[in-house]
């Protein structure tokens, strides 16, 4: 599984849209009915499955799964 | 073979205060829910003995403390027990709600024994339903919510033939899921970071009074402590009295809109609400902390696997007088929102934290302030049943563990309920009214001036 299928299989637990229906513009709250609490949540379970430290202040910059998947990507970079 | 669990943080919360507070009633949550119309209560009987067996958190039994006083959890298999049908349809609906409040009074006493009872009810006026009485270890509000709704999803299935149900997650399942993250030491330490920074930053809390800073000087005076910073907890008379205040519904679209304006959660403009509250009757203090409950239910597991899983976590700012009422409310967002992130942590700990950095006497707090905010309505959610006239209602448990416990939650038409629980040993209503006015005139003030300060608004209101 890739890991942007990775990422949206674990989206698709705090929402009704299946990973396979998400398109990269969608955004966590708006679009995808994240609450605060589950965007938190969300992102703590992010870090539990790929091992990251996600620093607050850039995360809560976070609107859209693109935006969220390229914070991934740059934080592997920096591993 | 079977199964057993230690408590999750937000069960060890409920537990512990019934070990606190000697008695198990802290611990109770009740509601009836019922609708207008002639129920088929064989068919009835069937639906609740099946929610039974879908809904395992209704299966939950705790076991004797050992010789540490730890308990364990585990699920019976089966709880195959008749359901009374109770018929209170002589009465009137109001002295119908007043013996239910007094079966919500009841407690659950033993270990190994089922801590969740239901009845099936004839209510006055044509009203028949169901009344729920259980342990708030097995359950919160929002676990009720979705089990009633199951409940209901059930009956039409079987009376009009509507869709069977989704399956409900396995309990166990999530309950096993849980415990591992909690244990797991990575998050932990994580954890742990987050709220010890927080004292280190700030350090030791300063305790804000609905009353005033005379409860802190009494305090000081009992413990002989002219620093102490935290005041004392009731432990005996914990009787409750409920002040329900219904804000209408042109006035709750406005602090909806700004909300949705500013991209600001209810709950955060609630706890700024009250926050400049404490402040302005505390002599202008800066440093305030409210008790707030979140419901940890995020995915779609959490939402259906019942349990308990509201808990409480302190929500500490220090907002300056100067600090406009957006940015105020933005800097609570802030701190929520790194809150929830940090919500796998038990809260036991971080108080347990406190104790031993400031050397704080038992059974005192930072805190005289508790809020929930519930966006869900019991209203049964099923279009068989959407044009019948519902009689929903929760019953305290009448044992209040916090000095004052606010729970803001919607009405049917579009209002806001503000529902103060509050200790009759210090508490008046009148205090309730000065707190439900002055919250009021603080919020509709600041989201017609957010640039006004927090200062100007508490002079102005």
């Amino acid at each position: 599984m890739t890991k942007e299928m990775q990422f949206k299989e674990i989206v698709a637990q705090y929402c009704d849209i299946a990973p396979e229906k998400m398109t990269n513009d969608m955004r966590f709250r708006e679009d995808l009915g994240f609450s605060s609490l589950d965007f938190m949540a969300f992102l703590g379970e992010l870090e539990d499955t790929f091992d990251l430290e996600l620093e607050e202040q850039e995360i809560l910059k976070v609107v859209t799964i693109e935006e969220a998947l390229a914070l991934l990507d740059t934080l592997d970079e920096n591993d | 073979m079977r199964d057993y669990y230690e408590l999750t943080a937000a069960q060890k919360m409920h537990h512990q205060w019934i070990v606190d507070y000697k008695t198990q009633q802290v611990s109770g949550v009740s509601v009836i829910a019922s609708l207008k119309t002639e129920l088929d209560f064989g068919l009835l009987k069937k639906c609740i003995q099946l929610e039974f067996e879908r809904y395992g958190c209704m299966r939950i039994r705790i076991t004797k403390p050992d010789e540490n006083g730890e308990v364990k959890q585990y699920i019976v298999d089966r709880d195959s027990r008749d359901i009374p049908l109770k018929d209170l349809s002589g009465m009137s609906m109001q002295e119908a709600d007043d013996l239910m409040q007094q079966w919500a009074y009841e407690t659950f006493d033993g270990d190994d024994i089922p801590l969740c009872d239901v009845s099936m009810m004839k209510l006055p006026d044509g009203y028949n339903g169901f009344f729920i009485h259980m342990d708030h270890r097995l359950i919160d509000s929002c676990g009720l919510i979705v089990m009633i709704n199951d409940l209901m999803q059930l009956y039409t299935h079987y009376r009009f033939g509507s869709k069977y149900p989704e399956d409900l997650t396995d309990f166990e399942t999530v309950l096993a899921n849980d415990l591992k993250k909690a244990n797991s030491e990575k998050r932990f330490a994580k954890d742990k970071k987050f709220w010890d920074d927080q004292l280190d930053a700030l350090g030791e809390p300063l305790y804000s009074d609905i009353s005033g800073p005379s409860v802190l000087e009494e305090a000081r005076k009992r413990h002989k402590n002219k620093k102490l910073r935290a005041a004392d907890i009731e432990m005996k008379q914990l009787f409750v009295a409920v002040k329900d205040y219904i804000l209408e519904p042109d006035a709750t679209k406005n602090l909806i809109d700004f909300c949705i304006n500013h991209q600001l959660s209810m709950t955060n403009l609630l706890l700024l609400g009250i926050r400049t509250y404490l402040s302005k009757v505390n002599n202008g203090q800066e440093d305030i902390t409210i008790e707030n409950f979140i419901s940890r239910r995020s995915t779609h597991s959490e939402w259906t696997s019942g349990g308990s899983r509201t808990i409480m976590f302190p929500c500490r700012t220090v907002i300056t007088s100067d600090t406009d009422f957006l940015s105020a409310a933005y800097e609570i967002q802030n701190m929520q929102n790194r809150i929830y992130m940090h919500s796998n942590y038990d809260p036991a700990l971080i108080m347990a934290e406190m104790k031993k950095r400031y050397n704080t006497p038992d059974y005192t707090t930072y805190e005289s302030c508790y809020l929930t905010y519930q966006p869900m309505t019991v209203k049964m959610d099923n279009p068989h049943v959407a044009n019948i006239p519902q009689h929903s209602k929760w019953f305290a448990n009448g044992a209040a563990t916090k000095k004052m416990y606010l729970t803001v939650s919607h009405t049917a038409e579009g209002g806001m309920n503000f529902s103060y629980h509050y200790q009759t040993a210090h508490l008046e209503e009148h205090d309730m009214e000065l707190l439900y006015y002055y919250m009021m005139r603080i919020l509709f003030k600041g989201i017609a001036e957010p640039d006004m300060t927090i200062g100007e608004i508490m002079d102005n209101v």
